[in-house]
């Protein structure tokens, strides 16, 4: 998965795979409703929706400006 | 003997793609004593796995009695499976993780991390591996999935 493909490009990056389901009290503070969707940094920018690298990057991009 | 969760189609499947599979890679399982519905199926998920290529390797920890190792590799839930690269005695931590039973479509994830990790490459695009070789600063991404 494209997560888990920059967590290898970049020691910056993590990237944890969530079983919605199993931890219902972490899905619901980032009000998960579709999935995939991805959280980055603890609710500093989502994406929904298995997306192209290309928007992954720009959510990223944008999350860390905040 | 419990029954195994993977059948021999399933198994013949893997090792299709477990072709691909190039340098080591360890599979660190974190489960707990406490309460933990997944953690034996993902413990013995994990098992069938990793038996199927000898490029494979399985650790097993527990979150509260391995607890140091488990802030290492930032594991705060359980079942939690790190995917590190191994070298010799060496491991590695890129930060994958799964976190949950690794059921359904989350399978094939699994599968398919434990390629990427063996190949070492991350396959991105050279935009995004030059956008990731600016960032600084800790990136966590969780994805959200559900087994169906």
């Amino acid at each position: 998965m494209l997560a888990h493909q920059m967590a290898l490009e970049s020691p910056w990056v993590q990237a944890e795979m969530v079983e919605a389901m199993e931890f219902p009290e972490l899905s619901d503070r980032h009000g998960v409703s579709g999935v995939p969707q991805t959280t980055i940094n603890d609710g500093a920018g989502h994406v929904i929706g298995a997306v192209p690298e290309d928007h992954l990057v720009e959510e990223i991009r944008r999350a860390l400006k905040n | 003997m419990a029954e195994k969760l993977l059948n021999e189609n399933i198994v013949s499947q893997i090792r299709e793609v477990f072709e691909q599979l190039d340098k080591p890679v360890e599979v660190m399982f974190f489960g707990s004593m406490a309460d933990c519905e997944y953690c034996d199926d993902t413990l013995q998920l994990a098992g069938e796995v990793v038996a199927i290529s000898e490029k494979l390797s399985l650790k097993e920890y527990d979150i509260d009695a391995d607890a140091e190792l488990a802030r290492q590799y930032n594991v705060d839930k359980v079942p939690g499976l790190v995917i590190a690269a191994r070298d010799g005695d060496q491991v590695t931590d890129y930060g994958v993780r799964l976190a949950g039973i690794p059921s359904g479509h989350e399978f094939s994830t699994l599968i398919h991390d434990l390629v990427l990790v063996s190949s070492r490459e991350s396959g991105l695009s050279q935009e995004t591996r030059r956008f990731l070789q600016d960032v600084k600063q800790p990136v966590l991404l969780q994805v959200f999935v559900t087994p169906t």
